[in-house]
């Protein structure tokens, strides 16, 4: 269970989370909503350390991080091994083939051995509909086939976690569908997901959870039931804009 | 007619010369000092990047002063304090009659260190070209910073960086005629002393300058070579 108390970062003047407080229930898909610059990808890079509030609690299973205090080089490693992040931009490795990308973790960080992370590199490419494209460089690959071998890289660290945080926004429609119909398959799979999205029809389709920040703000934490029937004025507004409901 | 005869003997009989001394001084101190600047290179560049806090400014401190130093004075004036200069700098208790090198060891230090304090500044900007989502995806699977750097970062800086890499040392390699001036009789120093026996020094210094431009196109080519074999994973380029 990932679960965070009074976080607060700031860049400079800017509030950008504000005592956030939550849980990231475990084996569930929680989705991340707002408006741009609401503060969604600094708490999702927050949860990999890539950000570092200023304080607030960090709950990890038994394990409990104090912002404030700083976390070891030590337990920011550990975390990181647990939550893998998988990018708008895919940030896959250029100078290595895409089977390669997939071994790095496992290999390198995880110490496992290279024969048992290759026949795993091989199935979780099959399951993201790459099996062809192991020996091939990333910059050989589409916008949607990238994102899908970056989700293959990150489910080979097999971590407790993955942390999305955009993955389909610089995709067109029909590479977009590509990826979520991966995200769909391992969502039903019962794993813990964290995903920021502006994909309104995908969140229902497969948050358990939905969070909806503004400006540093949770203004909703719920089930996702309960999300698309709000009454609250703004988040209302929010979900009409961004289905373009009154066009 | 018969001048060209005489050119074409003067050729003949001074080339052979001029390509022993270059076998035997100009490239070994080339090879020697460009790889060893390239190792003091990368270590300056690594200390200046370095996120380190504390008493490790004072190293980063030291590193830029270095840098400084061997950018901002003359080679030829860094050869002469080096092997003229060092005799005369008398340490009690570990060189009490003065730092007294050897022509070829003092050329090949400040060469070494003239050519880290460049290729420092080219390593450091390659190593800043790879765009931060590199980082975040290595740190993201737990990488410590040195893994990252060794198994991410650096294969591709060296791609980057091979052009102006290339750039030094071939400027390095003509730099080494200014060894001539502390003894070494290198390529230069013996076009020289051909030249002042013949008298005949158009033709002796235009064909040292064609060995220079002979041995620089050589390393234009393995340049050419290892950028192609480093840009494999790259498409869409011709």
């Amino acid at each position: 269970m990932l679960k965070l108390e009074k976080l607060n970062k700031r860049f400079g003047e800017h509030h950008a989370l504000v005592d956030i407080t939550t849980t990231f229930p475990e084996h569930q898909t929680t989705v991340i909503l707002g408006p741009s610059g609401s503060g969604k990808s600094t708490l999702l890079r927050s949860l990999n350390l890539l950000e570092r509030p200023e304080s607030g609690k960090y709950f990890f299973d038994d394990d409990v991080f104090d912002f404030a205090k700083g976390i070891s080089v030590k337990d920011t490693l550990n975390i990181r091994k647990q939550t893998e992040m998988v990018f708008q931009g895919y940030n896959l490795f250029p100078h290595l083939t895409v089977l390669k990308n997939i071994m790095e973790g496992p290999v390198q960080v995880l110490h496992r051995p290279k024969a048992e992370v290759e026949r795993e590199a091989h199935t979780l490419l099959a399951k993201v509909g790459l099996a062809d494209k192991a020996d091939v460089y990333p910059n050989q690959l589409s916008g949607g086939q990238a994102q899908r071998v970056a989700i293959a890289r990150s489910l080979a660290m097999q971590p407790k976690y993955i942390l999305l945080d955009e993955p389909t926004s610089a995709l067109d429609p029909e590479l977009e569908l590509e990826v979520l119909k991966v995200l769909k398959q391992i969502s039903t799979e019962k794993r813990s997901m964290i995903i920021v999205t502006h994909n309104m029809a995908f969140a229902r389709e497969v948050a358990d959870k939905i969070i909806f920040i503004e400006d540093g703000h949770i203004l909703f934490d719920g089930p996702n039931e309960r999300f698309f029937k709000t009454d609250n004025k703004r988040i209302a507004d929010f979900i009409s804009a961004m289905t373009f409901a009154n066009i | 007619m018969c001048q060209f005869k005489i050119m074409w003997d003067i050729i003949v009989n001074a080339t052979p010369q001029l390509i022993v001394a270059g076998l035997k001084y100009t490239i070994p101190i080339s090879i020697v000092s460009f790889l060893l600047g390239l190792i003091l290179a990368l270590i300056t560049a690594l200390v200046r990047l370095s996120t380190k806090k504390g008493p490790f400014r004072i190293f980063k401190a030291i590193f830029r002063f270095y840098v400084w130093l061997f950018r901002s004075t003359p080679l030829l004036v860094q050869l002469f304090i080096v092997y003229f200069g060092l005799p005369y700098l008398k340490i009690a208790g570990i060189a009490p009659d003065g730092i007294k090198l050897t022509p070829l060891v003092a050329g090949i230090i400040t060469f070494s260190l003239n050519t880290g304090a460049y290729c420092s500044e080219t390593i450091r900007a390659s190593i800043l070209s790879i765009p931060k989502g590199q980082w975040e995806a290595a740190y993201s699977m737990g990488m410590t910073r040195s893994k990252a750097l060794s198994r991410i970062i650096l294969p591709q800086a060296v791609r980057v960086s091979l052009p102006p890499l290339a750039n030094s040392f071939i400027g390095l390699v003509k730099d080494t005629s200014l060894a001539a001036s502390i003894t070494i009789v290198e390529m230069f120093e013996v076009s020289q002393q051909i030249a002042a026996e013949n008298y005949q020094p158009l033709i002796m210094y235009c064909l040292v300058a064609a060995l220079y431009a002979v041995a620089c196109s050589l390393l234009s080519w393995l340049q050419g070579y290892l950028e192609k074999i480093t840009s494999r994973y790259i498409t869409n380029v011709d």
